[in-house]
């Protein structure tokens, strides 16, 4: 909190100061997370050498937390890139059609295929499906404005929806039914070592990608016909960036199931907090990410005797935490 | 390495057509204005040439055709002010100057740090020396204005093309914002089209003025050379009536004032 008081020091050394704080508290979250949950795990017995704790580490929480700490920072950073490429500080992924996507092709996994890397696979292919049908459809219109993906979005959006409608009216209430809505609630809860590695990679692959691009997302965030005039190919680029940052979102929500609010809410926070749109603005998004993922899953394992839903808890951290920084702004400006 | 020439312009938005076969050329070195009523196609003109918008007839730079070009290749050419910055996000005042050395980075490059230096200075020479770090959102539009003319400072293109900038400056700013053109042009023999709003401006601090009626020429002035009574009559169609006259400021140095004659203007 000091960090946020020292308004006179340098813009460059406040955002430096603020990543690294929100490394600081992202990395000891993740300590925490390896350590709580029904099979509380201590630090002097794991060094005792306790084959039981170990096991479950290695089985359980490494994955558990892994998926975690990179899902939550894929999320943030393709926030952060939504945001600026729309112009609009309310776009998410949700925006170009990936959550309703994959809660699609998971029910249609659920239904039709066996075994959780089946469900992932097939959520994957709904939610990359649904965002080229977006941006094909947008790119039937040749002005290339924003505004026809966002539309595009939205017819594809209702369209998964419905699908996803029809193949609950064919699933058995007792067992698919119940799975396709547990599903859709997301749960970092059974991710198993061994369905982490791809999904993790590209995550990996693909933000280390949109860090790298930076400097072309903020051109984006100027208006269409000034990018150009900036020498940006503005609708290749556009296209390119956003399908990045989709299966980016793809990779995690295929995992773990819908994650509201971290992608909205990281970027805001990192920019009220920095004010300003550098690379380091778009690490915090990530670190802030993270955060608020870790934090979410730790008390939907912890709070109560049975797994809860993590989605009601990035939201019930991120919504105070949103107001917040909403009204410090408020007072600082 | 000659002038800029265009050639049968025609453009327009969906069926309406707004400029409807303009030609004109002008020479290296050269500032020229553009004056013409609202609506007369002085944005539309801009936009045009510097690709945005698509349009029939054709814009020569030199011996380079614009039309076939690319964004990247067109932006190394040309560089254009728009009348009101899309820049919408928090952003300190030198990261929009970088942006302007967009056209000469590679897609993953970064501003090395003479970069930063020259957008200092180009900074400093729009009048927002010391503003660097300050948000762009916060700076009043005029400011804004000033700040975009510095990214245009710092690009590599030999036309500049600006759509009304002095709309938001306030009367110092106005003359300080064509005086920074003016040197700018003259430095590398460069050219610059200005849409204004503001004749006596216009008069007094462009070379040439082209002025626009219903989509066509109806003329170009050369306010250094032209009698007073040519300009008279062609500004007339323009702006209803109007009449000019010359007069010396203490210094000496002499200015052309229009003054408007008519009851209603028309």
């Amino acid at each position: 909190m000091s960090i946020m008081r020292r308004s006179t020091a340098s813009p460059t050394a406040r955002t430096k100061a603020l990543c690294a704080a929100g490394a600081a508290m992202m990395l000891a979250l993740a300590a925490v997370s390896l350590l709580v949950g029904r099979y509380p795990l201590s630090l002097a017995k794991l060094l005792a050498g306790d084959g039981m704790q170990w096991r479950v580490l290695t089985t359980l929480r490494l994955s558990r937390t892994l998926v975690g700490l990179a899902g939550g920072f894929a999320l943030g950073i393709a926030g952060f890139v939504y945001q600026t490429v729309f112009r609009n500080p309310l776009a998410s992924p949700d925006i170009i059609g990936v959550s309703s996507g994959a809660s699609a092709g998971a029910a249609a996994g659920i239904l039709f295929m066996s075994g959780a890397a089946a469900v992932t696979i097939s959520a994957f292919a709904g939610a990359v499906a649904a965002v080229v049908l977006a941006l094909a459809l947008a790119g039937l219109d040749r002005s290339g404005r924003s505004g026809t993906i966002v539309l595009a979005g939205i017819a594809v959006h209702s369209l998964a929806q419905t699908a996803l409608m029809c193949l609950k009216l064919t699933a058995d209430p007792e067992r698919e039914l119940a799975s396709i809505e547990y599903w859709i609630m997301g749960s970092l809860n059974g991710v198993s070592a061994h369905a982490i590695g791809g999904s993790l990679v590209l995550c990996l692959v693909c933000v280390a990608a949109l860090l790298l691009l930076h400097r072309q997302i903020i051109l984006l965030s100027a208006e269409e016909g000034e990018a150009r005039t900036l020498g940006v190919n503005v609708g290749l680029l556009r296209l390119a960036v956003l399908l990045i940052a989709t299966l980016t979102v793809a990779g995690v929500v295929s995992l773990t199931g819908l994650i509201s609010f971290v992608g909205l809410l990281a970027p805001h926070g990192a920019r009220l907090l920095t004010r300003n749109n550098r690379l380091g603005t778009m690490l915090l998004s990530g670190f802030l990410g993270a955060v608020i993922l870790l934090a979410a899953d730790i008390l939907a394992r912890s709070v109560a005797a049975t797994e809860l839903p993590v989605s009601i808890f990035t939201s019930l951290i991120g919504a105070p935490f949103l107001l917040t920084l909403l009204v410090r702004g408020r007072k600082e400006a | 390495m000659s002038g800029f020439r265009v050639t049968d312009l025609c453009a327009g938005y969906g069926g309406r057509r707004v400029l409807d076969g303009l030609s004109f050329s002008m020479e290296a070195g050269r500032v020229m204005g553009v004056l013409g009523a609202n609506g007369s196609g002085k944005t539309t003109l801009l936009r045009s040439i510097c690709g945005i918008l698509r349009h029939g007839g054709e814009c020569t730079l030199g011996d380079v055709r614009l039309e076939g070009l690319n964004a990247r290749r067109l932006s190394q050419l040309c560089s254009y002010i728009p009348q009101r910055s899309g820049v919408t996000i928090d952003i300190s005042a030198l990261d929009v100057v970088l942006m302007g050395f967009n056209p000469r980075l590679g897609l993953l490059e970064h501003p090395t740090a003479a970069m930063r230096q020259q957008a200092l200075a180009a900074l400093e020479r729009a009048g927002l020396g010391g503003m660097a770090e300050k948000n762009y959102q916060h700076l009043s539009e005029g400011q804004k204005q000033l700040c975009i003319l510095a990214r245009t400072l710092v690009t590599p293109g030999r036309l500049l093309l600006l759509d009304e900038p002095e709309s938001a400056l306030d009367f110092r700013f106005r003359y300080r914002m064509l005086d920074v053109i003016r040197q700018w042009v003259a430095q590398e023999k460069r050219m610059a089209l200005v849409a204004l709003h503001d004749p006596m401006l216009a008069l007094n601090d462009c070379d040439e003025l082209l002025l626009l009626r219903n989509g066509r020429s109806i003329g170009v002035l050369r306010p250094g050379s032209d009698p007073l009574d040519r300009m008279e009559k062609l500004l007339r169609e323009v702006y209803g009536s109007v009449s000019l006259h010359r007069c010396a400021d203490r210094t000496g140095r002499e200015h052309i004032i229009m003054l408007n004659e008519g009851a209603d203007g028309l």
